[in-house]
């Protein structure tokens, strides 16, 4: 601050001139606009202040004098104006910064989260296949878990005394003793089949996927249920082969696993296929170099399938002559398990929100 | 089915060569998959996995014999010296077409009797213990090695001849494994004059059983009908080796053969002399001669396959083939019941050359693709959303304690019970999915979840004369409390209007019930929840672009007055105008109200195609005040 020459302060009364040499300090203990506000009535408020007493002192001095005490005086004004705009400009950024400081949001604490909540595993993987065969034109079929045995074997070329009829295999219901629960998807084929013969010349073949819920009379335990699923899968065209399932399965399988999965066929029975097939797919684990899931052998199986026999076609009024097509069915239990290394079966009925957490999904 | 890798080399020497892990391949690529392989005292042990329909190839020579035929390569002979048939000793009379050909012979043994250690070690191999009883353990050692089952009777604990035929109602006979059977009209027995000695096919009496005091046997070989086999041992539950391949269909051929086999070793291992030999019977004709066509072969095969090539590994196969350029006709061999039509033989053609070898194409297309039915996408589209709203999914049996459905269900659960469940607590088909919800959702609180919120979308059964109808049924659980988990939400219990709230948003109502340990709990039917539009974008609704007016008002209103009255009450009184939302947006109960009170903060928002005036609105809030005041609803002071 520039001090006014001796001279001229020797015109003042003492007290201005004391209260020119507090102006500093007191200005620096002004901590708050409140304070400041205080200072600024003291020093160059409208009335009573230092400024306006002095302002009343320079029309009282003498003439020769005025000249020399004005500048003081307005030298004085306007530094103790300028140093306390300076210092309101302090402390009103101080202030802001406080002010936001209070209203600021701690990014590192947590934010409200919107729930999660997932799919079963076991329609993920389910949905996952029919996204897979939707490309190749399937759409999905559903039939009732309640059927007939027309549906759930006879239509399926299985034999009269064939095990599985029995009621150590099959839940038949107490009041209708010729209703049961389905065993497997496939009573959706033989409905499908039934519906559509009349009309398959125009529409030129059959193409679907079904997926659902199958019951088993097996007790619970680590690798059974009594309940399960099953995703069946059809075609019916005009000469179908062995290689026509090949095709599909290893497109389906490079769908769901990855462009790596190979497949391997191997013979095998199913009443309602002829010939018939298990499909086994590189390990998706350890891609097929062996490890534990695939018991070292690089290949695990996925699949059980086949051309559909001859008799299904007939029974369901579908002639074995023209038409043709090959059927297949996984097991969604045993593939999700192996996929995902699930230990025992029972935790995908227990609906452990942990697990469903961990092991579902959105989509 | 286990299997000694030494005696399967036995039969097919060609292949000690081979590693055994490629031999493993090698049967799997048959169609056979290894199960696993332990060491045995008598080398290595396979466990193969045999499907239902060849009981051909449960034995050593009959896994061997498809391999032969896979790799072209011949098996050992059979080394066999025939007996001489001649009378019959004993009279063999059969009198069920179940069983058409019965070969026996008489052996008297001598002093001595031992089986020899290979032998003992290979049965122990296959699980078998080996009895020392020659006579025992050679039929035992047959049976595995060629797979046709023998059966040796104490003929001197027959009583008069033998016949084959079925039980008489009300005849009883006690078993090798000492259990007392009552038999029926359709079980096929070996009798003599005393009654049952054997159930055919399955197991040996006990009144005739051979012992160390034995002196002479009867040996039995023959062929069952395999229906009838099959019928008795799951009749019976009595699954033995000899049911297991008879019930499979066995060879024919052999019965003799094993016959004469099982005399040799009753010779060599008990010095028996033989009384006599003969057979009652014929061979049943197995195997009708089979046409495949060129045409038919390349359509299933994917490849232009030769009818020579099918030939000639159908031959391999023990077929007898006659083919010209276009066809061929194939009589399967008397092991192979399986082989009826010509897609079978295709599959034998393909399975010899190896599965492997199959071209793979993707099918031409022949029929239009079909979209999704709009039931499925709807279940999907729900089951998106609530996963979304943060629910979880979950997948529950689909039947449930009578007691635990009697609460929740809508129809009695009988029509809904199940007539062999696994127990009591799963023997009705659940009326609601609501008792598998509640289950779960206990689960998950006793393991220390703070909130639980579950559902499920599956069918549920309901009652009619014609048995359980299946709805498609969404339920949701709600329980346990919510927010607390972070400095913004607070916490608090599950309220029931919160899951409301969820149904809401799906589009549907139901009645939200709170069970047992505050779970709040919903159910509704498929068919109640709105289908999603069927465009993919809705018709166009306009709306208004002029500024809205917004209008609160406090009332003090009875407890007892529902909300829905009042809206209605008022919504009637300002008909006509543009009152676009009338809602609650807030509860006041505390203190300084009248007796019997509540406070409501409602929200009036009208918006019309002009710009309203305020006067006008303020005539709109008066009529929208009496009508409330008509309730006892008065402005709150």
């Amino acid at each position: 601050m520039t001090q006014p020459d001796a001279n001229a302060l020797s015109l003042l009364p003492t007290e201005m001139v004391e209260a020119c040499d507090d102006f500093s300090s007191a200005l620096s203990t002004c901590s708050t606009l409140d304070e400041l506000n205080r200072l600024k009535g003291i020093y160059i408020g409208r009335e009573g202040s230092f400024s306006s007493r002095l302002m009343d002192a320079l029309k009282k001095a003498p003439k020769e004098q005025k000249r020399n005490l004005g500048a003081v005086v307005n030298g004085l004004k306007k530094t103790w104006e300028d140093a306390i705009k300076v210092r309101q400009s302090e402390l009103e950024t101080a202030k802001q910064h406080l002010d936001s400081a209070k209203n600021a949001w701690d990014a590192t604490l947590p934010p409200p989260t919107p729930p999660t909540g997932a799919l079963h595993p076991l329609n993920r993987l389910m949905d996952r296949l029919v996204d897979v065969f939707r490309p190749l034109g399937y759409h999905v079929e559903e039939g009732p878990e309640v059927e007939t045995e027309e549906h759930n074997f006879d239509g399926l070329n299985i034999p009269e005394d064939h095990p599985a009829r029995g009621t150590a295999d099959t839940f038949y219901l107490a009041q209708h003793s010729e209703l049961l629960l389905r065993t497997h998807t496939s009573p959706v084929q033989v409905r499908v089949l039934k519906r559509l013969a009349p009309e398959l010349e125009k529409k030129g073949g059959i193409r679907f996927l079904a997926p659902g819920r199958v019951y088993r009379k097996d007790e619970i335990d680590p690798t059974h249920s009594p309940m399960f699923h099953q995703v069946e899968g059809m075609l019916v065209g005009k000469g179908i082969g062995m290689h026509h399932l090949k095709g599909t399965l290893a497109y389906a399988m490079k769908a769901l696993f990855g462009p790596e999965a190979d497949v391997r066929f191997r013979p095998s029975y199913f009443p309602f296929v002829e010939p018939g097939c298990e499909m086994d797919v590189h390990c998706p684990l350890c891609g097929g170099s062996g490890c534990r899931v695939c018991k070292g052998s690089g290949w695990v199986e996925i699949l059980g399938a086949g051309l559909i026999h001859p008799n299904v076609l007939r029974i369901a009024g579908i002639d074995p002559e023209i038409w043709s097509g090959f059927a297949f069915g996984m097991g969604v239990e045993r593939t999700a398990m192996m996929v995902s290394q699930t230990p025992d079966l029972r935790l995908f009925f227990e609906n452990d929100q942990r697990f469903l957490q961990v092991m579902g999904g959105l989509d | 089915m286990l299997l000694s890798l030494n005696a399967l080399q036995q039969e097919l020497p060609a292949i000690a060569e081979t590693s055994l892990k490629d031999l493993c391949e090698l049967i799997a690529s048959l169609g056979f998959p290894i199960d696993g392989v332990e060491q045995g005292e008598h080398g290595p042990v396979l466990d193969v996995d045999i499907t239902a329909n060849r009981g051909d190839v449960m034995s050593h020579r009959g896994l061997a014999r498809d391999l032969a035929a896979k790799l072209g390569l011949d098996l050992s002979p059979v080394e066999l010296d025939p007996l001489e048939e001649g009378d019959a000793l004993v009279s063999v009379r059969l009198e069920a077409d179940a069983c058409p050909l019965y070969s026996t012979a008489m052996l008297t043994l001598g002093a001595l009797q031992s089986t020899p250690e290979e032998v003992k070690k290979f049965l122990a191999s296959l699980g078998s213990s080996a009895k020392d009883l020659a006579a025992v353990d050679a039929s035992n050692e047959l049976l595995h090695r060629y797979g046709h089952p023998t059966h040796a009777f104490d003929a001197d604990k027959l009583q008069g001849g033998i016949v084959v035929r079925y039980a008489k109602a009300g005849e009883k006979i006690t078993t090798l494994d000492s259990v007392e059977r009552n038999l029926t009209e359709k079980d096929l027995v070996i009798a003599d004059d005393s009654g049952a000695i054997a159930m055919a096919g399955l197991m040996g009496g006990d009144s005739t059983k051979v012992d160390m005091d034995t002196r002479r046997v009867l040996l039995e070989s023959a062929w069952f009908e395999p229906r009838v086999v099959r019928a008795m041992a799951r009749r019976h539950g009595l699954h033995t080796d000899a049911s297991h391949r008879f019930g499979r269909g066995a060879d024919p051929s052999m019965a003799r053969i094993a016959r004469d086999l099982l005399a040799a070793r009753l010779k060599n291992w008990a010095w028996a002399a033989l009384d006599g030999a003969w057979t009652e019977g014929q061979e049943p004709a197995i195997g009708k001669p089979i046409n495949l066509t060129k045409d038919l072969l390349q359509r299933i095969a994917g490849e232009p396959l030769s009818i020579e090539d099918a030939a000639l590994l159908l031959n391999r196969l023990g077929c007898v083939v006659e083919e010209n350029t276009s066809s061929l006709q194939a009589a399967p061999p008397t092991w192979r019941h399986d082989l009826t039509l010509p897609e079978d033989l295709v599959e034998e053609v393909l399975r010899l050359r190896g599965y492997d070898l199959i071209p793979s194409v993707l099918p031409p297309v022949g029929s239009d693709p079909e979209p999704l039915a709009a039931e499925y996408q709807q279940r999907h589209g729900i089951a998106r959303r609530l996963a979304s709203l943060g629910f979880y999914q979950t997948v529950t049996l689909g039947f449930v304690s009578p007691e635990a459905d009697a609460e929740f269900a809508d129809t009695s659960a009988e029509g809904r019970t199940l007539g062999n469940p696994l127990g009591y607590e799963f023997s009705v088909l659940r009326g609601s999915l609501l008792p598998s919800l509640q289950h779960a959702a206990e689960h998950n609180l006793r393991q220390g979840a703070r909130e639980v919120r579950l559902f499920e979308i599956a069918p549920t059964f309901h009652s009619t004369s014609n048995g359980p109808e299946e709805h498609s049924t969404l339920s949701i659980v709600w329980a346990g409390e919510t927010g607390g988990l972070d400095p913004m939400t607070s916490r608090g219990p599950v309220h029931p209007a919160a899951l409301q709230g969820v149904l809401a948003a799906l589009g549907a109502q139901g009645e939200v019930r709170t069970l047992e340990g505050g779970i709040q709990a919903v159910e509704v039917a498929l068919t109640d929840i709105p289908a999603s539009p069927e465009r993919v974008i809705p018709t166009f609704k306009g709306f208004s672009r002029f500024p809205s007016v917004e209008r609160d008002l406090s009332l003090v209103v009875p407890l007892d007055l529902p909300f829905a009255h009042l809206k209605t009450a008022i919504q009637a009184a300002v008909t006509g105008t543009p009152l676009q939302t009338l809602t609650c947006v807030d509860i006041y109960r505390g203190k300084g109200l009248p007796e019997g009170h509540q406070a409501w903060l409602l929200r009036l928002i009208f918006q019309g195609d002009r710009t309203l005036m305020g006067e006008e609105v303020d005539a709109w809030v008066a009529s929208a005040l009496e009508s409330a005041r008509s309730l006892k609803a008065e402005l709150r002071g």
